[in-house]
């Protein structure tokens, strides 16, 4: 356990950083919004007429309507909480391939590794450290997004604030632990990050789109994003989407986990995939 | 892996692999290791670039698996149990890589907590004066030389059992690297066993008590370091009273005239048994025979234009 909690500490101290930048800049995004908002109900009337002259296809790839705009989720929706599991979800990408394949593209997991602590305590000290990141973040951001709520006219408490963020950490540890997971089994950190990024935009883009398009509807349902739930989770958090989000980040944990222990470390530098390169010429070697 | 757990292994050994096979891909890096390293001793591993040393010595701490063949060090096989083979052991990469914004000191510091904080601080400090490492400096602003004495420290500062090396004095300036042999004289005499790789073979011919030779994954030799630098190939200086035009000694097995100066003065590489050359030259009017015994380095040679 000690060489577990070594691992931890040296990782989330090395988070610092990170966690201050993400963190703070995601709390005065919620401090602005917050603020904002009672501007924005004086002057309700301008507001509607500027809301409705846009066209409903980009009201609706917010999940809103002119109407919806008006009410506090709808506010908070489309400001706030639509871009929120992007933000994070950008962090948790670039930790979670950066994880264990990051050290070792360095050259620095050879010798690491090489000191008796173990690939299990290693593997989960270091996994602990990035959810504990993640939601030191959300927690920074959390409180920005609050502490303005008292004076405003949003009457949304700090309780109910809450949910956005759980279900927020649900898509951070989701992107983060299938990069981590793809970093454990592709030959690059960088190819692990592009495709869990993919991931995470496709689905963006799929699931705000759905509303205009029943296709894409069916689509969106195998990404991710879909099962965020923003303003919607102040009355009606679905807790088998959040469940289940933290059940498959939970399993390719163990299947990234379960690739380190049985996976050479590499010495430096990047893998390779090793393909075989069509009317490739053989030289002689001697 | 094959045989991983029940080879029955000498106790008396620090370090026993037997039938030792890696591959990457369609590259066999290793194709069957035989090494047994005894419990004290100084061994050295010598071979060119590519040969495999590196990919051995990674095996030995379970960093890469092996395809198949055995390994036990200091009784411990570091599939099954490699926490304890590596608190165990001192080891050095042939590349160190640091957290370039941490100091020395603290970059040290992170290494014996992952030790469980068993490091001696007094022995740290000491190894770094006599190295002259500014500890308090961060390591993005160190030259590669320093950087390699804080990987020398450590792998010594928990005064390992076994030191696993790969190149130690690599980076390093001859003063530092005579240093660092001493280090390793120093940790052997207070019981260590040292197992290092190099193709520096004066570093080797003067610090290890055997050496096994690597070529293309294969070991190809394994003997008591003098005893490889005392046979195999020797040179032999040979001085007539007058000139003899044709040498009949080239037909002899194992002899080759390298040059001839004047008819009187031939230096000849001779290997294996000297015995019939010795008889030939009885028929000459020898001045004189001078003998010399080649480096490790010309042994190696050898070994390598087998």
């Amino acid at each position: 356990m000690k060489r577990f909690w070594t691992t931890f500490r040296y990782t989330y101290q090395w988070f610092r950083g990170q966690i201050l930048g993400w963190g703070i800049g995601i709390a005065a995004l919620g401090l602005l919004i917050v603020a904002f908002y009672d501007v924005f109900g004086e002057r309700q009337a301008d507001f509607m007429k500027m809301i409705e002259s846009y066209p409903p296809e980009f009201l609706a790839f917010f999940g809103t309507d002119a109407k919806g705009m008006m009410s506090p989720e709808g506010y908070l929706g489309m400001y706030g909480f639509s871009f929120l599991p992007i933000i994070i979800g950008f962090f948790a990408v670039l930790v979670g391939s950066n994880l264990i394949a990051g050290d070792e593209e360095h050259g620095r997991l050879d010798l690491v590794i090489a000191h008796p602590v173990g690939r299990t305590a290693f593997y989960f000290g270091r996994l602990v450290a990035f959810m504990g990141a993640t939601v030191s973040i959300l927690v920074l951001g959390w409180l920005g997004f609050c502490v303005l709520l008292n004076g405003s006219s949003l009457e949304i408490t700090w309780g109910e604030m809450t949910l956005p963020f759980i279900s927020s950490l649900a898509q951070a540890l989701i992107y983060g632990t299938l990069a981590l997971l793809l970093s454990m089994v592709l030959p690059t950190r960088n190819f692990a990050s592009i495709i869990s990024g993919l991931v995470m935009v496709v689905g963006y883009v799929l699931s705000s789109m759905a509303s205009l398009n029943e296709n894409l509807g069916t689509v969106s349902k195998l990404f991710p994003y879909t099962y965020f739930q923003g303003s919607e989770a102040f009355t009606n958090l679905n807790l088998t989407w959040l469940l289940a989000l933290f059940g498959v980040s939970a399993i390719m944990a163990l299947l990234a986990w379960w690739r380190f222990m049985r996976r050479d470390i590499r010495l430096s530098g990047e893998g390779s995939f090793r393909l075989q390169i069509p009317f490739h010429i053989q030289r002689k070697t001697t | 892996m094959k045989n991983p757990n029940n080879t029955p292994h000498n106790p008396e050994l620090a370090l026993e692999v037997r039938g030792l096979i890696k591959s990457y891909g369609k590259v066999q890096a290793l194709r069957g290791i035989d090494l047994e390293v005894r419990q004290g001793e100084i061994f050295g591993f010598l071979g060119p670039n590519g040969a495999g040393k590196t990919t051995t010595i990674r095996c030995l701490l379970d960093m890469i698996r092996p395809d198949a063949g055995s390994i036990h060090l200091l009784g411990l096989n570091p599939k099954v149990d490699p926490v304890a083979v590596q608190a165990l052991a001192g080891y050095l990469p042939g590349e160190v890589q640091y957290y370039e914004n941490m100091t020395a000191e603290h970059q040290l510091r992170f290494y014996g907590d992952m030790r469980n904080g068993r490091a001696d601080w007094k022995y740290v400090h000491e190894l770094a004066e006599r190295l002259s490492l500014n500890m308090k400096q961060a390591i993005k602003n160190l030259s590669k030389g320093n950087k390699q004495k804080i990987g020398v420290i450590q792998a010594l500062m928990h005064h390992p059992k076994l030191l696993l090396l790969d190149e130690p004095t690599s980076g390093l300036d001859p003063l530092m690297q005579q240093e660092v042999l001493s280090m390793l004289r120093e940790a052997n005499a207070a019981g260590a066993t040292v197992f290092f790789s190099s193709h520096i073979m004066s570093e080797v011919e003067s610090l290890a008590e055997r050496v096994a030779i690597i070529r293309l994954g294969e070991i190809v030799e394994t003997a008591e370091t003098n005893v490889l630098t005392g046979r195999s190939v020797r040179r032999l200086i040979v001085r007539l009273k007058r000139p003899v035009s044709n040498l009949s000694i080239e037909n002899l097995p194992g002899v080759e005239v390298l040059t001839s100066t004047d008819e009187t003065s031939f230096t000849l590489q001779v290997t294996g048994d000297m015995e019939k050359l010795v008889k030939a030259l009885g028929d000459y009017p020898v001045l004189d025979l001078e003998t010399d015994h080649p480096s490790l380095e010309e042994t190696f040679l050898a070994y390598y234009k087998k």
